[in-house]
Protein backbone atom coordinates (compact mmCIF):
# COMPACT_ATOMS: atom_id res chain seq x y z
CA UNK A 1 0.00 0.00 0.00
CA UNK A 2 2.68 1.90 0.53
CA UNK A 3 4.37 2.03 -2.80
CA UNK A 4 0.93 3.22 -4.17
CA UNK A 5 0.69 5.63 -1.58
CA UNK A 6 4.04 7.53 -3.16
CA UNK A 7 2.61 7.29 -6.62
CA UNK A 8 -0.09 9.01 -5.42
CA UNK A 9 1.77 11.63 -4.09
CA UNK A 10 4.07 12.22 -6.77
CA UNK A 11 1.00 12.38 -8.76
CA UNK A 12 -0.42 14.92 -6.86
CA UNK A 13 2.17 17.27 -7.19
CA UNK A 14 2.68 16.46 -11.39
CA UNK A 15 -0.31 17.71 -11.90
CA UNK A 16 -3.36 17.00 -14.60
CA UNK A 17 -1.80 14.67 -17.39
CA UNK A 18 -4.47 15.41 -19.87
CA UNK A 19 -4.45 17.94 -22.43
CA UNK A 20 -6.26 21.18 -22.28
CA UNK A 21 -8.17 20.76 -25.75
CA UNK A 22 -10.14 22.96 -26.89
CA UNK A 23 -8.67 25.53 -25.27
CA UNK A 24 -5.47 24.91 -26.14
CA UNK A 25 -4.02 22.98 -29.04
CA UNK A 26 -3.60 19.35 -29.04
CA UNK A 27 -0.26 17.80 -29.97
CA UNK A 28 -0.21 16.33 -33.53
CA UNK A 29 2.95 14.19 -34.61
CA UNK A 30 4.44 14.36 -37.81
CA UNK A 31 3.66 11.36 -38.25
CA UNK A 32 0.10 11.55 -37.61
CA UNK A 33 -2.40 9.65 -40.41
CA UNK A 34 -5.00 12.67 -40.62
CA UNK A 35 -7.04 13.46 -43.80
CA UNK A 36 -5.88 12.36 -47.12
CA UNK A 37 -4.99 14.96 -49.67
CA UNK A 38 -4.48 14.95 -53.46
CA UNK A 39 -2.25 17.08 -55.29
CA UNK A 40 -3.47 17.13 -58.91
CA UNK A 41 0.15 18.09 -60.20
CA UNK A 42 1.17 14.58 -59.74
CA UNK A 43 -1.51 12.24 -60.52
CA UNK A 44 -1.42 10.09 -63.46
CA UNK A 45 -5.03 8.37 -62.91
CA UNK A 46 -3.22 4.78 -62.89
CA UNK A 47 -6.16 4.24 -60.34
CA UNK A 48 -3.74 1.85 -57.99
CA UNK A 49 -5.32 4.46 -54.76
CA UNK A 50 -8.99 3.41 -55.65
CA UNK A 51 -7.77 -0.51 -56.15
CA UNK A 52 -6.50 -0.60 -52.53
CA UNK A 53 -8.27 1.66 -51.29
CA UNK A 54 -10.29 -0.38 -48.09
CA UNK A 55 -13.30 1.88 -47.87
CA UNK A 56 -14.44 2.83 -51.37
CA UNK A 57 -13.40 6.16 -50.45
CA UNK A 58 -11.86 7.09 -53.80
CA UNK A 59 -13.73 7.70 -57.29
CA UNK A 60 -12.10 8.32 -60.72
CA UNK A 61 -13.95 8.96 -63.52
CA UNK A 62 -12.88 10.32 -67.40
CA UNK A 63 -15.24 13.28 -68.70
CA UNK A 64 -17.43 11.97 -71.52
CA UNK A 65 -15.92 14.89 -73.79
CA UNK A 66 -12.31 13.33 -73.23
CA UNK A 67 -11.47 16.73 -71.45
CA UNK A 68 -9.54 14.74 -68.21
CA UNK A 69 -10.72 13.35 -65.62
CA UNK A 70 -13.23 13.92 -62.12
CA UNK A 71 -10.83 12.91 -58.63
CA UNK A 72 -12.99 13.05 -55.78
CA UNK A 73 -12.02 11.98 -52.34
CA UNK A 74 -15.00 11.64 -49.10
CA UNK A 75 -13.19 11.69 -46.02
CA UNK A 76 -16.44 10.49 -44.35
CA UNK A 77 -15.79 6.87 -46.17
CA UNK A 78 -11.89 6.84 -45.77
CA UNK A 79 -10.86 4.67 -43.03
CA UNK A 80 -7.32 6.48 -42.63
CA UNK A 81 -5.11 3.20 -43.02
CA UNK A 82 -2.65 5.08 -45.55
CA UNK A 83 -2.67 1.89 -48.28
CA UNK A 84 -3.14 4.79 -51.49
CA UNK A 85 -0.30 6.78 -49.84
CA UNK A 86 1.72 3.85 -49.96
CA UNK A 87 0.92 2.41 -53.06
CA UNK A 88 1.00 5.70 -55.05
CA UNK A 89 3.79 5.70 -57.01
CA UNK A 90 4.42 9.59 -57.79
CA UNK A 91 3.70 10.67 -54.29
CA UNK A 92 0.15 12.79 -54.88
CA UNK A 93 -1.57 11.47 -52.14
CA UNK A 94 -0.69 12.38 -48.63
CA UNK A 95 -1.84 11.77 -44.89
CA UNK A 96 -2.13 15.28 -43.12
CA UNK A 97 -2.00 16.16 -39.51
CA UNK A 98 -5.34 17.28 -40.01
CA UNK A 99 -7.37 15.07 -38.02
CA UNK A 100 -10.77 17.52 -37.79
CA UNK A 101 -13.22 15.84 -39.12
CA UNK A 102 -16.67 16.82 -36.94
CA UNK A 103 -18.80 18.55 -39.69
CA UNK A 104 -22.56 19.39 -39.52
CA UNK A 105 -24.84 16.96 -41.47
CA UNK A 106 -25.59 19.55 -43.74
CA UNK A 107 -22.30 19.53 -45.00
CA UNK A 108 -21.73 15.54 -45.57
CA UNK A 109 -22.15 15.71 -49.09
CA UNK A 110 -19.58 18.31 -49.55
CA UNK A 111 -16.95 16.58 -47.16
CA UNK A 112 -14.97 15.67 -50.10
CA UNK A 113 -11.58 16.46 -52.06
CA UNK A 114 -12.95 17.52 -55.84
CA UNK A 115 -10.06 17.69 -58.32
CA UNK A 116 -10.56 18.23 -62.02
CA UNK A 117 -7.05 16.63 -63.60
CA UNK A 118 -6.98 17.89 -67.39
CA UNK A 119 -5.72 15.86 -70.52
CA UNK A 120 -3.31 17.50 -72.31
CA UNK A 121 -3.27 16.49 -76.60
CA UNK A 122 -0.62 14.60 -78.02
CA UNK A 123 1.72 17.35 -79.66
CA UNK A 124 2.00 14.75 -82.75
CA UNK A 125 -1.94 12.63 -83.45
CA UNK A 126 -3.84 15.42 -80.39
CA UNK A 127 -5.25 12.05 -78.64
CA UNK A 128 -5.95 13.05 -75.29
CA UNK A 129 -2.91 12.07 -72.75
CA UNK A 130 -2.33 12.63 -69.06
CA UNK A 131 1.62 13.82 -68.86
CA UNK A 132 3.81 11.99 -65.92
CA UNK A 133 4.95 14.51 -63.84
CA UNK A 134 8.66 15.62 -64.81
CA UNK A 135 10.10 13.41 -61.27
CA UNK A 136 8.81 10.38 -62.40
CA UNK A 137 9.74 11.01 -66.20
CA UNK A 138 13.62 11.57 -64.90
CA UNK A 139 13.77 8.73 -62.99
CA UNK A 140 12.22 6.47 -66.20
CA UNK A 141 14.82 8.23 -68.42
CA UNK A 142 17.60 8.50 -66.45
CA UNK A 143 20.11 6.49 -68.40
CA UNK A 144 18.77 7.83 -71.88
CA UNK A 145 19.96 10.96 -74.00
CA UNK A 146 16.42 11.72 -75.20
CA UNK A 147 14.22 14.76 -74.82
CA UNK A 148 12.26 13.31 -72.07
CA UNK A 149 9.85 16.35 -71.85
CA UNK A 150 8.96 16.25 -75.62
CA UNK A 151 8.24 12.41 -75.15
CA UNK A 152 5.88 13.02 -72.61
CA UNK A 153 3.56 15.32 -74.69
CA UNK A 154 3.45 12.67 -76.93
CA UNK A 155 0.83 9.39 -77.16
CA UNK A 156 2.37 6.49 -76.22
CA UNK A 157 2.31 5.60 -80.36
CA UNK A 158 3.54 8.78 -81.11
CA UNK A 159 5.82 8.56 -79.09
CA UNK A 160 6.90 5.05 -80.64
CA UNK A 161 6.99 6.83 -84.29
CA UNK A 162 9.37 9.75 -82.42
CA UNK A 163 11.84 7.05 -80.84
CA UNK A 164 11.81 4.95 -84.22
CA UNK A 165 12.87 8.21 -85.96
CA UNK A 166 15.42 8.86 -83.73
CA UNK A 167 16.52 5.75 -84.00
CA UNK A 168 16.62 6.09 -87.92
CA UNK A 169 18.41 9.01 -88.05
CA UNK A 170 20.68 8.13 -85.36
CA UNK A 171 21.63 5.50 -87.41
CA UNK A 172 22.16 7.67 -90.99
CA UNK A 173 24.25 9.93 -89.00
CA UNK A 174 26.56 7.07 -88.01
CA UNK A 175 26.69 5.84 -91.55
CA UNK A 176 27.57 9.06 -93.23
CA UNK A 177 29.82 9.41 -90.13
CA UNK A 178 32.44 6.55 -90.98
CA UNK B 1 -33.07 -15.71 -3.50
CA UNK B 2 -35.53 -14.43 -0.58
CA UNK B 3 -34.61 -15.13 3.38
CA UNK B 4 -30.70 -14.89 3.25
CA UNK B 5 -31.08 -19.24 2.34
CA UNK B 6 -27.75 -19.45 1.00
CA UNK B 7 -27.86 -23.21 0.11
CA UNK B 8 -30.65 -22.46 -2.34
CA UNK B 9 -29.68 -23.24 -5.45
CA UNK B 10 -30.59 -20.89 -8.37
CA UNK B 11 -29.53 -19.50 -11.90
CA UNK B 12 -28.04 -16.20 -12.56
CA UNK B 13 -27.55 -14.68 -15.90
CA UNK B 14 -24.74 -12.63 -16.68
CA UNK B 15 -24.03 -10.39 -19.63
CA UNK B 16 -24.45 -9.82 -22.10
CA UNK B 17 -24.37 -6.42 -21.11
CA UNK B 18 -22.75 -5.73 -17.93
CA UNK B 19 -21.45 -3.49 -15.90
CA UNK B 20 -17.66 -5.64 -14.97
CA UNK B 21 -17.93 -7.18 -18.54
CA UNK B 22 -15.52 -5.24 -20.97
CA UNK B 23 -17.11 -6.85 -23.79
CA UNK B 24 -20.12 -8.44 -24.90
CA UNK B 25 -20.97 -11.90 -23.35
CA UNK B 26 -23.05 -14.14 -21.57
CA UNK B 27 -22.74 -16.28 -18.59
CA UNK B 28 -25.58 -18.55 -17.65
CA UNK B 29 -25.04 -19.78 -14.05
CA UNK B 30 -25.84 -21.74 -11.62
CA UNK B 31 -25.18 -20.69 -8.16
CA UNK B 32 -25.78 -22.18 -4.64
CA UNK B 33 -25.26 -19.13 -2.30
CA UNK B 34 -22.15 -17.27 -3.31
CA UNK B 35 -20.74 -20.14 -4.89
CA UNK B 36 -20.95 -20.97 -8.54
CA UNK B 37 -21.79 -24.57 -9.48
CA UNK B 38 -22.26 -24.39 -13.25
CA UNK B 39 -20.77 -22.43 -15.91
CA UNK B 40 -22.57 -22.04 -19.49
CA UNK B 41 -21.03 -19.73 -22.18
CA UNK B 42 -23.26 -17.98 -24.65
CA UNK B 43 -21.34 -15.58 -27.81
CA UNK B 44 -22.47 -14.36 -30.75
CA UNK B 45 -23.39 -11.05 -29.59
CA UNK B 46 -20.74 -9.20 -32.10
CA UNK B 47 -20.38 -11.08 -34.97
CA UNK B 48 -19.53 -8.84 -37.86
CA UNK B 49 -19.44 -11.17 -40.77
CA UNK B 50 -15.87 -10.36 -41.44
CA UNK B 51 -14.86 -13.59 -43.18
CA UNK B 52 -17.08 -13.40 -45.07
CA UNK B 53 -16.77 -9.70 -45.75
CA UNK B 54 -13.13 -10.60 -46.65
CA UNK B 55 -14.31 -12.53 -49.30
CA UNK B 56 -15.23 -9.25 -51.15
CA UNK B 57 -12.21 -7.73 -51.14
CA UNK B 58 -8.85 -7.56 -52.78
CA UNK B 59 -5.95 -8.84 -50.45
CA UNK B 60 -4.81 -5.23 -50.56
CA UNK B 61 -8.06 -4.27 -48.83
CA UNK B 62 -7.84 -6.92 -46.55
CA UNK B 63 -4.89 -5.68 -44.87
CA UNK B 64 -7.19 -3.05 -43.27
CA UNK B 65 -9.67 -5.21 -42.78
CA UNK B 66 -8.14 -7.84 -40.73
CA UNK B 67 -6.04 -4.48 -38.50
CA UNK B 68 -9.80 -3.44 -38.10
CA UNK B 69 -11.00 -7.28 -36.45
CA UNK B 70 -10.15 -6.15 -33.12
CA UNK B 71 -8.39 -2.79 -31.36
CA UNK B 72 -5.69 -4.27 -28.97
CA UNK B 73 -4.21 -7.00 -31.27
CA UNK B 74 -4.81 -4.84 -34.44
CA UNK B 75 -0.73 -5.44 -35.70
CA UNK B 76 -1.43 -8.92 -35.00
CA UNK B 77 -4.14 -9.80 -37.33
CA UNK B 78 -2.49 -8.03 -40.53
CA UNK B 79 1.01 -9.11 -39.70
CA UNK B 80 -0.66 -12.81 -39.58
CA UNK B 81 -2.46 -12.18 -43.01
CA UNK B 82 0.40 -10.99 -44.42
CA UNK B 83 2.74 -13.61 -43.32
CA UNK B 84 0.28 -16.35 -45.00
CA UNK B 85 0.21 -14.35 -48.23
CA UNK B 86 3.76 -14.01 -48.35
CA UNK B 87 4.07 -17.77 -47.54
CA UNK B 88 1.42 -18.42 -50.55
CA UNK B 89 3.79 -16.14 -52.74
CA UNK B 90 7.14 -17.82 -51.68
CA UNK B 91 8.37 -14.20 -50.66
CA UNK B 92 11.03 -13.52 -48.61
CA UNK B 93 10.90 -10.43 -46.52
CA UNK B 94 13.41 -8.45 -46.31
CA UNK B 95 15.87 -8.36 -42.50
CA UNK B 96 15.21 -4.75 -42.05
CA UNK B 97 11.01 -5.38 -42.50
CA UNK B 98 10.84 -8.73 -40.50
CA UNK B 99 12.78 -6.50 -37.32
CA UNK B 100 10.84 -3.36 -38.13
CA UNK B 101 7.55 -6.22 -37.88
CA UNK B 102 8.43 -7.31 -34.36
CA UNK B 103 9.05 -4.05 -33.15
CA UNK B 104 5.86 -3.16 -33.78
CA UNK B 105 4.17 -6.04 -32.71
CA UNK B 106 6.11 -5.37 -29.30
CA UNK B 107 4.88 -2.31 -28.83
CA UNK B 108 1.24 -3.40 -29.33
CA UNK B 109 2.05 -6.24 -26.84
CA UNK B 110 3.06 -3.86 -23.85
CA UNK B 111 -0.05 -1.69 -24.55
CA UNK B 112 -2.08 -4.66 -24.23
CA UNK B 113 -0.78 -6.38 -21.59
CA UNK B 114 -0.73 -2.81 -19.55
CA UNK B 115 -4.35 -2.82 -20.48
CA UNK B 116 -5.32 -5.91 -18.89
CA UNK B 117 -3.74 -5.42 -15.72
CA UNK B 118 -5.13 -1.98 -15.65
CA UNK B 119 -8.38 -3.75 -15.90
CA UNK B 120 -7.59 -6.20 -12.65
CA UNK B 121 -7.33 -3.46 -10.73
CA UNK B 122 -10.65 -1.73 -11.76
CA UNK B 123 -12.54 -4.84 -11.51
CA UNK B 124 -11.63 -5.36 -7.70
CA UNK B 125 -12.08 -1.48 -7.40
CA UNK B 126 -8.97 -0.29 -7.12
CA UNK B 127 -9.62 2.54 -9.24
CA UNK B 128 -6.81 4.82 -8.70
CA UNK B 129 -4.25 1.71 -9.21
CA UNK B 130 -6.28 1.48 -12.31
CA UNK B 131 -6.06 5.36 -13.54
CA UNK B 132 -2.04 4.95 -12.94
CA UNK B 133 -1.84 2.15 -14.65
CA UNK B 134 -3.36 3.27 -17.94
CA UNK B 135 -1.64 6.41 -17.38
CA UNK B 136 1.79 4.97 -18.17
CA UNK B 137 -0.23 2.54 -21.08
CA UNK B 138 -0.77 6.42 -21.99
CA UNK B 139 3.38 6.58 -23.17
CA UNK B 140 2.98 3.55 -25.23
CA UNK B 141 0.08 5.44 -27.12
CA UNK B 142 1.71 8.46 -27.55
CA UNK B 143 4.69 6.43 -29.14
CA UNK B 144 2.47 4.61 -31.43
CA UNK B 145 0.80 7.91 -32.72
CA UNK B 146 4.20 9.62 -32.78
CA UNK B 147 5.96 6.26 -34.60
CA UNK B 148 2.93 4.98 -36.77
CA UNK B 149 0.23 7.81 -37.12
CA UNK B 150 -2.39 6.21 -34.77
CA UNK B 151 -3.25 5.19 -30.68
CA UNK B 152 -4.50 1.83 -32.14
CA UNK B 153 -4.10 1.02 -35.77
CA UNK B 154 -0.64 1.14 -36.34
CA UNK B 155 -0.94 0.36 -40.49
CA UNK B 156 2.63 -1.05 -39.94
CA UNK B 157 2.32 -4.37 -42.69
CA UNK B 158 2.01 -4.46 -46.07
CA UNK B 159 2.16 -7.70 -48.29
CA UNK B 160 5.84 -8.03 -48.32
CA UNK B 161 7.22 -5.85 -45.82
CA UNK B 162 6.35 -3.03 -43.70
CA UNK B 163 5.00 0.31 -44.38
CA UNK B 164 7.15 2.61 -41.70
CA UNK B 165 10.58 2.98 -41.25
CA UNK B 166 12.67 4.59 -38.17
CA UNK B 167 14.88 7.43 -38.86
CA UNK B 168 17.14 8.77 -35.47
CA UNK B 169 14.80 10.90 -34.39
CA UNK B 170 11.69 8.45 -33.70
CA UNK B 171 14.16 5.91 -32.70
CA UNK B 172 15.81 8.41 -30.01
CA UNK B 173 11.96 9.28 -29.11
CA UNK B 174 10.64 5.36 -28.63
CA UNK B 175 13.56 4.31 -26.51
CA UNK B 176 13.45 7.29 -24.30
CA UNK B 177 9.62 6.30 -23.76
CA UNK B 178 10.72 2.74 -23.49
CA UNK B 179 13.06 3.88 -20.25
CA UNK B 180 10.22 5.74 -18.81
CA UNK B 181 7.62 2.64 -19.75
CA UNK B 182 10.19 0.43 -17.93
CA UNK B 183 10.42 2.48 -14.86
CA UNK B 184 6.81 2.65 -14.15
CA UNK B 185 6.15 -1.11 -14.22
CA UNK B 186 9.09 -1.93 -12.26
CA UNK B 187 6.50 0.06 -9.73
CA UNK B 188 3.26 -1.33 -11.09
CA UNK B 189 5.59 -5.26 -10.83
CA UNK B 190 6.16 -4.54 -7.41
CA UNK B 191 2.39 -3.24 -6.48
CA UNK B 192 1.03 -6.42 -8.23
CA UNK B 193 3.55 -9.13 -6.47
CA UNK B 194 3.00 -7.23 -3.17
CA UNK B 195 0.08 -5.30 -2.54
CA UNK B 196 -2.00 -7.18 -0.01
CA UNK B 197 -5.75 -6.29 -1.16
CA UNK B 198 -4.83 -7.40 -4.99
CA UNK B 199 -3.32 -10.57 -3.74
CA UNK B 200 -6.19 -11.53 -1.64
CA UNK B 201 -8.62 -10.91 -4.36
CA UNK B 202 -6.38 -12.79 -6.94
CA UNK B 203 -4.43 -15.64 -5.57
CA UNK B 204 -5.84 -19.09 -5.41
CA UNK B 205 -8.95 -17.46 -7.59
CA UNK B 206 -9.92 -18.92 -11.08
CA UNK B 207 -7.47 -21.21 -11.01
CA UNK B 208 -6.60 -23.69 -13.99
CA UNK B 209 -3.93 -26.54 -13.36
CA UNK B 210 -0.68 -27.19 -16.13
CA UNK B 211 -2.96 -30.85 -16.70
CA UNK B 212 -6.38 -28.94 -17.08
CA UNK B 213 -4.35 -26.24 -19.33
CA UNK B 214 -3.18 -28.93 -21.57
CA UNK B 215 -6.53 -31.10 -21.86
CA UNK B 216 -8.37 -27.74 -23.04
CA UNK B 217 -5.26 -26.68 -24.82
CA UNK B 218 -5.08 -22.98 -23.85
CA UNK B 219 -2.75 -20.87 -25.64
CA UNK B 220 -0.95 -17.04 -24.70
CA UNK B 221 -0.79 -15.80 -21.42
CA UNK B 222 -3.09 -18.00 -19.82
CA UNK B 223 -1.30 -21.38 -20.89
CA UNK B 224 2.14 -20.04 -19.44
CA UNK B 225 0.30 -18.84 -16.26
CA UNK B 226 -0.93 -22.50 -15.85
CA UNK B 227 3.30 -23.92 -16.07
CA UNK B 228 2.99 -24.51 -20.13
CA UNK B 229 6.14 -23.24 -21.68
CA UNK B 230 3.67 -22.36 -24.52
CA UNK B 231 4.98 -19.13 -26.99
CA UNK B 232 4.85 -19.46 -30.78
CA UNK B 233 7.93 -17.01 -30.49
CA UNK B 234 9.86 -19.45 -28.68
CA UNK B 235 8.52 -22.97 -30.07
CA UNK B 236 7.95 -22.10 -33.76
CA UNK B 237 9.80 -18.81 -34.63
CA UNK B 238 8.45 -16.63 -37.33
CA UNK B 239 9.35 -13.69 -39.57
CA UNK B 240 12.04 -11.58 -37.52
CA UNK B 241 11.54 -13.57 -34.16
CA UNK B 242 13.50 -16.43 -35.84
CA UNK B 243 16.90 -13.70 -35.85
CA UNK B 244 15.85 -12.79 -32.01
CA UNK B 245 14.89 -15.55 -30.09
CA UNK B 246 12.65 -14.99 -27.24
CA UNK B 247 12.62 -17.14 -24.32
CA UNK B 248 8.86 -18.13 -22.77
CA UNK B 249 7.46 -16.36 -18.96
CA UNK B 250 6.14 -18.96 -17.34
CA UNK B 251 4.22 -18.48 -14.05
CA UNK B 252 3.37 -21.91 -12.17
CA UNK B 253 0.13 -21.11 -9.98
CA UNK B 254 -2.41 -20.57 -12.54
CA UNK B 255 -4.73 -18.67 -10.91
CA UNK B 256 -5.50 -14.71 -11.37
CA UNK B 257 -2.64 -13.32 -9.72
CA UNK B 258 -0.44 -15.62 -11.78
CA UNK B 259 -1.81 -15.15 -15.26
CA UNK B 260 -1.29 -11.07 -14.42
CA UNK B 261 2.31 -11.34 -13.43
CA UNK B 262 2.96 -13.05 -16.52
CA UNK B 263 1.59 -10.10 -18.50
CA UNK B 264 4.16 -7.92 -16.30
CA UNK B 265 7.06 -9.75 -16.79
CA UNK B 266 6.19 -9.71 -20.56
CA UNK B 267 6.36 -6.38 -20.86
CA UNK B 268 9.89 -6.49 -20.08
CA UNK B 269 11.14 -9.20 -22.48
CA UNK B 270 9.10 -7.10 -24.83
CA UNK B 271 10.95 -3.68 -24.06
CA UNK B 272 14.13 -5.70 -24.73
CA UNK B 273 13.41 -7.15 -27.18
CA UNK B 274 12.89 -3.82 -29.14
CA UNK B 275 15.62 -2.35 -27.61
CA UNK B 276 17.57 -5.55 -29.75
CA UNK B 277 15.57 -4.91 -32.37
CA UNK B 278 16.81 -1.48 -32.60
CA UNK B 279 20.44 -1.91 -31.90
CA UNK B 280 20.49 -4.60 -34.62
CA UNK B 281 18.31 -3.65 -36.95
CA UNK B 282 19.61 -4.18 -40.71
CA UNK B 283 19.93 -2.25 -43.12
CA UNK B 284 18.41 -2.84 -46.75
CA UNK B 285 14.66 -2.34 -48.38
CA UNK B 286 11.59 -2.55 -46.53
CA UNK B 287 9.66 -3.80 -48.80
CA UNK B 288 9.63 -6.41 -51.73
CA UNK B 289 8.08 -6.28 -55.38
CA UNK B 290 4.52 -8.10 -54.84
CA UNK B 291 4.95 -10.73 -57.57
CA UNK B 292 1.78 -12.65 -58.62
CA UNK B 293 -0.43 -14.02 -56.18
CA UNK B 294 -0.96 -17.72 -57.54
CA UNK B 295 -3.96 -19.67 -57.05
CA UNK B 296 -3.19 -22.19 -53.63
CA UNK B 297 -3.51 -22.55 -49.48
CA UNK B 298 -1.38 -20.83 -46.96
CA UNK B 299 -1.16 -21.06 -43.36
CA UNK B 300 0.49 -18.82 -40.71
CA UNK B 301 0.29 -18.31 -37.00
CA UNK B 302 1.90 -15.53 -34.79
CA UNK B 303 1.78 -14.96 -30.81
CA UNK B 304 -0.63 -12.45 -30.71
CA UNK B 305 -0.73 -10.75 -27.05
CA UNK B 306 -3.62 -13.41 -26.03
CA UNK B 307 -1.38 -16.19 -28.02
CA UNK B 308 -1.42 -18.62 -30.51
CA UNK B 309 -3.73 -16.97 -33.70
CA UNK B 310 -4.02 -18.67 -37.03
CA UNK B 311 -4.61 -17.25 -40.61
CA UNK B 312 -5.79 -19.90 -43.18
CA UNK B 313 -6.34 -18.26 -46.40
CA UNK B 314 -7.13 -19.80 -50.02
CA UNK B 315 -6.46 -18.12 -53.14
CA UNK B 316 -8.03 -18.91 -57.08
CA UNK B 317 -5.50 -16.95 -58.85
CA UNK B 318 -7.33 -13.43 -58.45
CA UNK B 319 -6.70 -10.70 -56.42
CA UNK B 320 -9.45 -11.66 -54.28
CA UNK B 321 -9.20 -14.67 -51.14
CA UNK B 322 -11.48 -17.54 -51.47
CA UNK B 323 -11.61 -18.01 -48.34
CA UNK B 324 -9.96 -16.02 -45.57
CA UNK B 325 -9.97 -17.73 -41.60
CA UNK B 326 -8.37 -17.08 -38.51
CA UNK B 327 -8.47 -18.97 -35.08
CA UNK B 328 -7.87 -16.48 -32.47
CA UNK B 329 -6.53 -17.26 -28.91
CA UNK B 330 -9.70 -16.34 -27.10
CA UNK B 331 -11.65 -19.12 -29.15
CA UNK B 332 -9.16 -21.69 -26.93
CA UNK B 333 -8.95 -19.75 -23.98
CA UNK B 334 -12.83 -19.14 -23.12
CA UNK B 335 -13.26 -23.00 -23.05
CA UNK B 336 -11.33 -22.77 -19.96
CA UNK B 337 -13.37 -19.92 -18.23
CA UNK B 338 -15.69 -22.97 -17.20
CA UNK B 339 -12.82 -24.97 -15.09
CA UNK B 340 -11.37 -21.68 -13.79
CA UNK B 341 -14.96 -20.68 -12.38
CA UNK B 342 -15.74 -23.89 -10.75
CA UNK B 343 -16.74 -23.59 -7.52
CA UNK B 344 -15.88 -19.87 -7.34
CA UNK B 345 -17.45 -16.77 -5.85
CA UNK B 346 -19.84 -14.47 -7.64
CA UNK B 347 -17.43 -11.80 -7.62
CA UNK B 348 -15.18 -13.27 -8.43
CA UNK B 349 -17.06 -14.00 -11.96
CA UNK B 350 -15.70 -10.79 -13.96
CA UNK B 351 -11.90 -11.09 -12.53
CA UNK B 352 -11.56 -14.75 -13.67
CA UNK B 353 -12.76 -13.36 -17.04
CA UNK B 354 -10.54 -10.51 -17.36
CA UNK B 355 -7.85 -12.80 -16.55
CA UNK B 356 -7.80 -14.71 -19.72
CA UNK B 357 -7.95 -11.28 -21.37
CA UNK B 358 -10.99 -12.63 -23.27
CA UNK B 359 -11.08 -10.60 -27.02
CA UNK B 360 -14.87 -11.37 -28.08
CA UNK B 361 -14.94 -8.75 -31.21
CA UNK B 362 -11.96 -11.33 -32.10
CA UNK B 363 -13.38 -14.47 -31.87
CA UNK B 364 -16.82 -13.81 -33.38
CA UNK B 365 -15.09 -10.61 -36.04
Amino acid sequence: MLDFLKILAGNVFKGPSTDGFPFTQAHTPRRFRGKVHLNPALCVGCTICRHVCAGGAIHIAERPDGSGYDYTLWHNTCALCGLCQHYCPTGALSTSGDWHNAHPQSEKYQWCERHFVPFLSCDGCGAPLRPLPPALTGRIYADNHVDAARLMRLCPRCRQIETAMHAREASHEAQSGS
Amino acid sequence: MSGGATAKTYTLPVGPVHVALEEPMYFRLDVEGEIVRGVELGAGHVHRGMEALALRRTLFQNIVLTERVCSLCSNSHPYTYCMAVENLAGMTVPERAQVLRVIAEEIKRISSHLFNVAVLAHIIGFKSLFMHVMEVREIMQDIKETVYGNRMDLAANCIGGVRYDLDEELTGYLLHGLDSVRGQVEGVHKIYSSDRMLLRRSRGVGVLGAADARELGVVGPVARGSGLELDVRHNAPYGGYALLGVEPVVERDGDVHSRAMVRLREIFVSIELIRRCVRELPGGPTTVLLPEIPAGEALARSEAPRGELVYFLRTDGTDVPNRLKWRVPSYMNWEALGRMMRDCRVSDIALIVNSIDPCISCTER
